[in-house]
């Protein structure tokens, strides 16, 4: 969980990406689009509830005087897939996305019929999506729904050693549970409250509210002690599998994917380099390997798209990725890493400049990959 | 999409004097008038025999960096230099960096905080260490001036090594000082991947003057501080003193050596300490700055005059151990900045003091007798101590389509 909020959600990202498509290539919306017009009054969004066919579908509102209602959003259960915010009286705005078939949310908070359906119905046709950028959601959401498999299959003899009360046993398997989680991170914050349910620290939430991985972290390494946290590894492993279910219908795409790399290195910046993410077990640095690894993965997934566009980031970015990889191996300690603790401060310097070396390449890359 | 750049956010803002200054500075046609003016409209071009913040009246404001190589390759090290003399003539005019900045989905090439700020005669120095021209890779250790020696350990040094010494520093001067440190961050971040930040100085007011234009400052002591300073309008003292001429190899000519000290003050030692005390240390009189014995500040200083048998300036006085008469005649370009950075966490006292730095033609001949000489001997040791060192050679200016240190890589 990152400590700040993530400067650029992948719900935020996906409305960026629409406003580029709508704005910045093309006036034009993507062929064979279905147009959707929605007013906004104190109301809510006019109209409520509606329909289309499945494919590509642009969103045109217009506030039509109204202070109360100011956004629009289009949700799929918790996840946000695309939004018009600030759309003060007088003002339009426009977004697209491409839709299956299926029940969508459509929510105008402060209306007072604030919620409402969009019926998607048949089937999308090819036309969604060039085969590079198939071909790299495919790959992305396969390397996805391998990890969040992981995620249970090694949280699950976690929860059991923490029920169990064997505090050596959690403690020894804790890492292992952590890896796949932290590679896919950015996509799990999409689902509203699960990544803090999961993944928060202490100071992130109102200390009720404080469940999840470092809730136990805490009580194994610092109080030495599973008493008490049966409930929490039970909510853990209920939380991490409602998460395997949910990203087998989340909706990607390519640029989204790109900049879930960035938030990746945003995270290894925040909070593993700090030694602020494993607070109690220091095994900060086992997170920031997968911070890397899932960034590396999805890079990995956008590079022939990358590669038409500029070769030579993509040449470049390889060979970032290489160079934090062997910034880290002297830390390396069999399976692991040495604790957090025992690096110096040239340590960690060293480690964040070459971070930030690849996250400023890295961050080019969803600019280049539309449009 | 909508080109964004910082003067036409100006001009929305209304900001009245905008249209002179940056009218001007668009075509890099600023007559010295305008260079000059203090009040932020004043724009100092990039392009020019010297590199600009030399002899450039000194600015209110200072972001000093210095960058170690992470990629020594020697095309890394000239595209580096490439893209940051690109950026530096785009600020310098008041101009965003880059043509990207309303990209949706990329970050913006500039960062942002200056816009609807004026140039405010940012200037952008480039210079480079002797560590440079010792590693083995970008290889130009045939390329090093003689005058380039490592400064040698020096009396009542303390230095810290993390705030010492650098392969690359930049100088940037400005009246505003979110232009200065939007310069330095932002060649921060064009450098990732071929350099890292070493240490960095913020100063938030310049202690020398380089212009008779310009009143003398003070120090944090309260004194003024450079009233013997050499100042730009005398090319004479210039030529001699500060540029580089046929001595030593042909790329450093029009080029200048600079020096910078990080100089911490005790201040609560000095703030209980006799007026009398105070004056007797720098050798002049505290409010009037003149030299003790004389009535004005530009007076001349008499070291033969005695009073009851002692020197009127006494012999351990700073001016006097400083003056060019006690150097062989030697002088140099002041233009430092006083600092604070907090609290000195180990003395709970104000972490404050002077950045000093100079310009000169060889160290080895002006900065460093000058210091051994006062490292030794100046009573105003009491009071300080150097706590960072860095020596840099600073090549010539850039020409128009060219960048600095193109006469050093090409």
């Amino acid at each position: 969980m990152n400590r700040f909020s993530v400067r650029l959600s992948l719900a935020a990202l996906a409305v960026g990406l629409v406003a580029l498509l709508a704005t910045g290539c093309s006036e034009d919306a993507p062929p064979g689009a279905k147009k959707l017009s929605f007013e906004l009054t104190d109301a809510g969004c006019v109209p409520n509830s509606t329909s289309a066919p499945a494919g590509p579908i642009v969103f045109e509102i217009e506030n039509a005087g109204t202070t109360a209602v100011t956004e629009i959003e289009v949700m799929e259960g918790d996840a946000i897939l695309g939004e018009k915010e600030n759309l003060s009286d007088g003002l339009s705005g426009s977004f697209s996305l491409t839709l299956d078939a299926g029940d969508y949310t459509i929510y105008c908070p402060g209306g007072s019929a604030d919620e409402g359906t969009l019926s998607v119905t048949g089937k999308s046709d090819a036309a969604a999506g060039a085969p590079d950028e198939k071909g790299a959601i495919a790959q992305y959401r396969s390397y996805l729904e391998h990890n969040t498999d992981e995620l249970v299959e090694e949280t699950e003899p976690f929860v059991a050693a923490v029920i169990a009360g064997n505090v050596a046993k959690a403690k020894a398997l804790y890492a292992a549970a952590r890896i796949p989680y932290e590679r896919i991170e950015p996509v799990a914050e999409s689902f509203g409250d699960l990544d803090p349910r999961i993944d928060a620290r202490e100071n992130d939430v109102q200390a009720k509210e404080f469940g999840g991985f470092h809730r136990i972290e805490k009580a194994l390494w610092e109080e030495n002690t599973a008493k008490g946290m049966a409930p929490v590894a039970e909510r853990l492993l209920a939380d991490v599998e409602e998460l395997e279910q949910k990203v087998k219908h989340v909706n990607l795409q390519a640029a989204q994917i790109a900049n879930g790399a960035n938030e990746l290195l945003g995270e290894v910046s925040a909070s593993k380099i700090t030694g602020e993410e494993e607070r109690y077990s220091h095994i900060d640095l086992v997170d920031f390997e997968a911070n890397v690894e899932g960034a590396e993965a999805a890079f990995e997934a956008v590079e022939p798209l990358l590669s038409k566009k500029d070769p030579k980031l993509a040449k470049e970015i390889e060979a970032s990725f290489k160079d934090v990889y062997a910034a880290l191996k002297p830390y390396r300690r069999g399976d692991g890493f040495v604790s957090y603790t025992e690096l110096s401060k040239a340590d960690t310097r060293k480690l964040a400049q070459e971070i930030d070396a690849l996250a400023e390449e890295l961050s080019q890359v969803p600019a280049q990959i539309v449009g | 999409m909508t080109e964004i750049t910082r003067r036409r956010l100006l001009a929305a803002a209304g900001v009245g004097a905008a249209g002179v200054g940056l009218g001007g500075a668009a075509g890099y046609l600023v007559g010295s008038d305008d260079a000059q003016a203090s009040d932020g409209t004043g724009s100092v071009p990039f392009y020019g025999e010297h590199q600009a913040g030399i002899d450039t009246p000194a600015q209110d404001r200072l972001h000093f960096a210095a960058f170690d190589l992470v990629d020594p390759s020697r095309a890394a090290l000239r595209e580096l230099m490439q893209e940051w003399s690109v950026a530096a003539a785009e600020m310098t005019a008041g101009q965003m960096i880059g043509d990207a900045n309303g990209v949706e989905l990329a970050p913006p090439e500039d960062t942002g905080e200056t816009v609807g700020l004026l140039p405010s005669r940012l200037t952008v120095t480039f210079g480079f260490g002797p560590s440079l021209f010792e590693r083995r890779e970008p290889g130009l250790k045939g390329s090093r001036p003689a005058a380039l020696a490592p400064i040698p350990p020096l009396p009542a040094d303390e230095l810290n090594e993390l705030e010492s010494g650098g392969d690359i520093c930049v100088q940037a001067c400005s009246d505003d000082p979110q232009v200065a440190f939007h310069a330095i961050r932002n060649l921060a971040r064009i450098g990732r991947g071929t350099v890292v930040m070493r240490w960095s100085q913020l100063g938030f007011g310049r202690t020398a003057s380089t212009s008779r234009s310009q009143e003398t400052p003070r120090n944090l002591m309260g004194f003024k501080d450079g009233t013997a300073n050499i100042k730009a309008e005398d090319t004479a003292a210039m030529d001699r003193y500060v540029w580089v001429g046929n001595e030593g190899p042909a790329w450093m000519r029009g080029g200048s050596y600079v020096v910078t000290r990080r100089i911490r003050m005790l201040l609560e030692v000095w703030d209980r300490s006799a007026l009398e005390d105070q004056e007797q240390t720098i050798g002049r009189d505290k409010y009037r700055g003149a030299p003790l014995g004389a009535q004005e500040e530009f007076d001349p200083l008499d070291l033969e005059a005695e009073k009851g048998g002692k020197p009127v300036i006494p012999v351990d006085a700073h001016v006097r151990l400083a003056s060019a008469s006690a150097n062989d005649g030697e002088r140099i370009l002041r233009r430092g900045y006083s600092f604070t950075d907090g609290v000195d966490q180990s003395l709970g006292e104000l972490e404050a003091g002077l950045f000093f730095i100079c310009f000169q033609r060889d160290p080895r001949k002006q900065f460093v007798p000058i210091q051994q000489r006062l490292g030794s001997n100046d009573a105003l040791n009491e009071y300080i101590k150097h706590v960072g060192s860095a020596l840099f050679a600073v090549p010539p200016g850039a020409r128009q389509g060219g960048y600095v240190g193109e006469t050093l890589l090409d």
